[in-house]
């Protein structure tokens, strides 16, 4: 047998030319990358794409068909190679290894199907109680996105700021420094538990949670069971050195009885590396014994039942869950969420969104930042609009174009313009104008459709006036506000579901030319 | 960091000392080594393209060598606060600060930036106001104005709402500061011309908005004179300013207004507008606070008509 010396090389390339690319897609502090690099390589990640192919049929949203056929053609390929979670594992693996303690050498252990499979079901079934957050918690594309946002990036434009800095002494301006505000102590703690989870895992066994925890693991492994390209032994040169087993990261390699348990082999062809006869492999497997036992994989039945269910309920479940409109008046405490343009309502948002952070993350104004219980528990992590931060630009389309399950969904400019999240609320007797009895106009001046607009007032004073049906609920005059006690004087109350705000008409300006200066 | 932060209150402190001993004409810390007389109080131009206003205009109070010597460095503070593109007049008109900057560096400036501290997105500000490309393109370099650590505070001595604040490091360093507001109604301030349009180069504008609008912006105005100030009313933002709803708000008027007084340019600047000065309140009390004069007829006026 020819050894296979290309293929391990040729993972690790594409793998760390992914991972390159996500961290790329983190590092667009300022949303200057085109959208289309972002989407190419979010587009492959399995669960978001599964999720945005449920309203959003088309190409963009069909990776998670590709990791499918993918699957079928050759096993796990998705996870070691396209998952940048799996990625960061295998680094952290690699780092593990050099460490001067030296561990255990790794062995073929059982498969924990006793969590695996309960698991995956238990986060189907929540689908039906609770909705996405339990796959949300486990999915390794929204825990990398966590993990990337909320460590990776503070870290990143902290660097930037720092060269910046260092730059601008030598009155070089061509870094800018980001942004300032980058350590939130709540977001970081939960992506350092994240982060702490996973090397911990990686510790005790490299691939622990691909094979244990996580979902997208589970049902790209019952597939691989029909893949056509899979590890083989060939049992005539096999020495049973056993250097294939203890090179796998995924403890799949059973050396007694040459057997690879595939679904947990995610070909990252270190097998085919170490081996020193050649006599392991990775070729096309016409017939698989084990698919021909009469033997029923009880897990693998209830994986396809409980997945055919999951599939046919999903686009009714979607749609299910309309929030009633509230009859209490709009006050400022009492006030929910604001969820980001482009993502419906407040339930589409939650059916949708995988609290992967990458439309926080590319946020230029930063008005988009996770919620902690905003949402409720089942919306942790999700996008809503703090409008103390910032507020939402108003020719700005960047998070739709980005969201990578189609939670937000992409607008147009001229959609977005005319998208209504909230409506102002104004509340005279804590304006400045009337309480201090001087001029300000700050929320009409930030407003981008005059929906705040400024009138006659006492003493050559001007107030403003509010025409609800015209705002488009960007936040801009409750950010600019100079009252801080008890609340801002004007702010916006949000839509839980989205509306259409009208355009502002406007008529031509007049003005008479003259010969002569004025003056 | 001790030694900046030494050197900023030392500045402060000398200009504190130094308002003691001026007499009339207010001397900020910035106005250093630009003691010329000009043959003109204020340049009107009108009825031409920015580029070719500016020429004239500056050709009249005897070109920028008079502003700018060779090997000092140049700040220009124009308006950019908004993600809109030149035909909606919400910003200053980018070939009119591509070329000052132009003008800048042939005078024989050492170093030109231009800054705003903006009120939308500052990337998409710089992008699609078009100023980052003409600043660029002709030798200029653009700063962010959204850094906390690049302001540092500041007395206000004479103001009487707005004493302390913090100015943004270039126009406290810089040799030479050049105002480029652009002509335009404002909600708040009833107009936005060169004395608002300082409001971008400080930090804390929330407490202008808090502590009487008007005031504030005439306390700043004692404290911080730019060598050279340049009104673009090339277009113009007829209503629903500062920021505008679309170009129905926008007439073309061709005017452009430069003078080293903030008060009378913001005067001649009404007028062009079509408004009473007095209903710009923070012009009578810049007027009352010493830093310039409203009384168009008692300047030296070039007008230039294209």
């Amino acid at each position: 047998m020819k050894k296979q010396r290309w293929l391990r090389p040729a993972r690790i390339i594409i793998s760390l030319l992914f991972l390159g690319g996500f961290l790329l897609v983190f590092s667009d502090v300022k949303a200057k990358l085109p959208s289309e690099i972002t989407l190419f390589f979010t587009s492959f990640q399995f669960l978001p794409s599964i999720l945005k192919f449920s309203h959003l049929p088309g190409i963009i949203a069909s990776g998670f068909i590709l990791i499918l056929l993918l699957t079928i053609l050759s096993g796990r390929i998705y996870c070691s190679t396209f998952c940048p979670l799996g990625i960061i594992m295998d680094i952290l693996g690699y780092f593990k290894r050099k460490l001067p303690v030296k561990g255990k050498r790794r062995k073929y252990k059982k498969p924990l199907n006793f969590i695996r499979y309960p698991i995956l079901g238990l986060a189907i079934v929540s689908l039906f109680f609770t909705g996405i957050i339990a796959l949300n918690l486990l999915d390794p594309y929204a825990n990398f996105g966590r993990i990337a946002s909320t460590i990776y990036q503070p870290v990143f434009i902290a660097v930037n700021n720092l060269l910046s800095k260092i730059l601008i002494g030598l009155e070089i301006y061509s870094v800018h420094p980001l942004t300032e505000k980058i350590f939130q102590p709540l977001p970081f703690f939960g992506g350092l538990t994240i982060l702490l989870t996973i090397v911990l895992m990686v510790v005790v066994r490299d691939r622990l949670y691909c094979n244990t925890i996580c979902p997208v693991g589970a049902i790209l492994g019952l597939l691989s069971k029909v893949s056509f390209l899979k590890i083989k032994i060939s049992s005539t040169s096999c020495t049973r050195c056993g250097l294939c087993q203890s090179s796998c990261k995924a403890n799949c390699i059973n050396i007694k009885e040459l057997k690879v348990d595939e679904t947990r082999c995610i070909s990252c062809f270190n097998c085919i590396d170490v081996c020193e006869e050649s006599s392991i492999a990775y070729e096309i497997v016409w017939k698989n014994k084990a698919v021909k036992t009469t033997k029923t994989d009880s897990s693998k039945r209830s994986f396809i039942k409980a997945g055919l269910v999951f599939l046919g309920a999903y686009p009714v479940l979607a749609k299910a869950g309309e929030v009633q409109e509230d009859s209490h008046p709009k006050r400022y405490c009492t006030r929910g969420p604001i969820s980001p343009p482009g993502s419906q309502s407040i339930q589409h948002l939650k059916d949708h969104c995988i609290g992967c952070q990458l439309c926080i993350s590319v946020c230029p104004s930063r008005v988009l930042q996770p919620a902690f219980l905003e949402y409720g528990f089942t919306g942790m992590m999700l996008p809503r609009l703090d409008n103390k931060v910032g507020f939402c630009n108003f020719e700005c389309t960047k998070c739709g174009e980005v969201c990578p399950s189609g939670a937000i969904v992409p607008l147009t400019t001229i959609e977005k313009k005319t998208t209504q999240i909230g409506t102002v609320q104004f509340r005279q007797r804590l304006c400045i104008v009337e309480s201090e009895g001087t001029a300000c106009g700050s929320c009409s001046e930030h407003c981008p459709t005059q929906a705040v607009y400024m009138v006659p007032y006492k003493n050559d004073l001007t107030i403003p006036e509010v025409n609800p049906d015209i705002c488009v609920g960007c936040g801009a005059c409750e950010h600019a506000c100079p009252v801080i006690e008890p609340h801002p004087a004007i702010y916006v109350y949000p839509n839980d579901t989205h509306q259409k705000a009208l355009e502002p008409v406007t008529e031509k300006v007049e003005v008479e030319t003259t010969e002569e200066f004025p003056f | 960091m001790k030694r900046r932060e030494f050197i900023y209150r030392s500045v402060a402190a000398s200009v504190a000392s130094g308002a003691l001993f001026t007499m009339g004409r207010w001397n900020t810390l910035m106005a250093s080594g630009t003691n010329l007389s000009l043959p003109f109080d204020l340049v009107a131009v009108k009825n031409g393209r920015p580029a070719e206003m500016f020429d004239k205009g500056i050709a009249a109070l005897g070109g920028m060598k008079n502003f700018v010597k060779p090997n000092q460095t140049v700040v220009i503070k124009p308006n950019i606060g908004w993600d809109s593109g030149p035909e909606r007049a919400a910003n200053t008109n980018p070939e009119l600060v591509g070329h000052i900057v132009k003008h800048c560096l042939n005078a024989g400036a050492k170093k030109v930036t231009v800054f705003d501290n903006t009120c939308d997105e500052w990337t998409r500000c710089y992008k699609n106001s078009g100023i980052e490309k003409a600043v660029k393109d002709n030798g200029g370099q653009m700063v962010t104005g959204k850094m906390k650590n690049h302001y540092h505070p500041v007395d206000i001595t004479r103001g009487v709402s707005l004493k302390k604040n913090k100015v943004h490091e270039l126009i406290l360093e810089s040799d030479v500061f050049i105002n480029v507001p652009v002509l335009k109604n404002h909600g708040g301030a009833t107009m936005s011309l060169t004395m608002k349009n300082l409001m971008g180069a400080v930090w804390d504008r929330r407490y202008y908005h808090a502590n009487d609008l008007h005031q504030c912006i005439a306390d700043f105005a004692t404290y911080c004179k730019p060598d050279l100030n340049v009104i673009d009313g090339f277009r113009v933002l007829k209503k629903n300013g500062p920021r505008g709803v679309s170009v129905n708000d926008v007439a073309t008027m061709k005017y452009q207004i430069l003078s080293t007084d903030m008060v009378a340019a913001d005067t001649a600047a009404t007028k062009v507008f079509g408004i009473e000065t007095d209903r710009v309140g923070h012009i009578g009390i810049a007027e009352k606070m010493g830093v310039g004069t409203t009384d168009l007829d008692s300047l030296n006026i070039k007008r230039i008509s294209i």
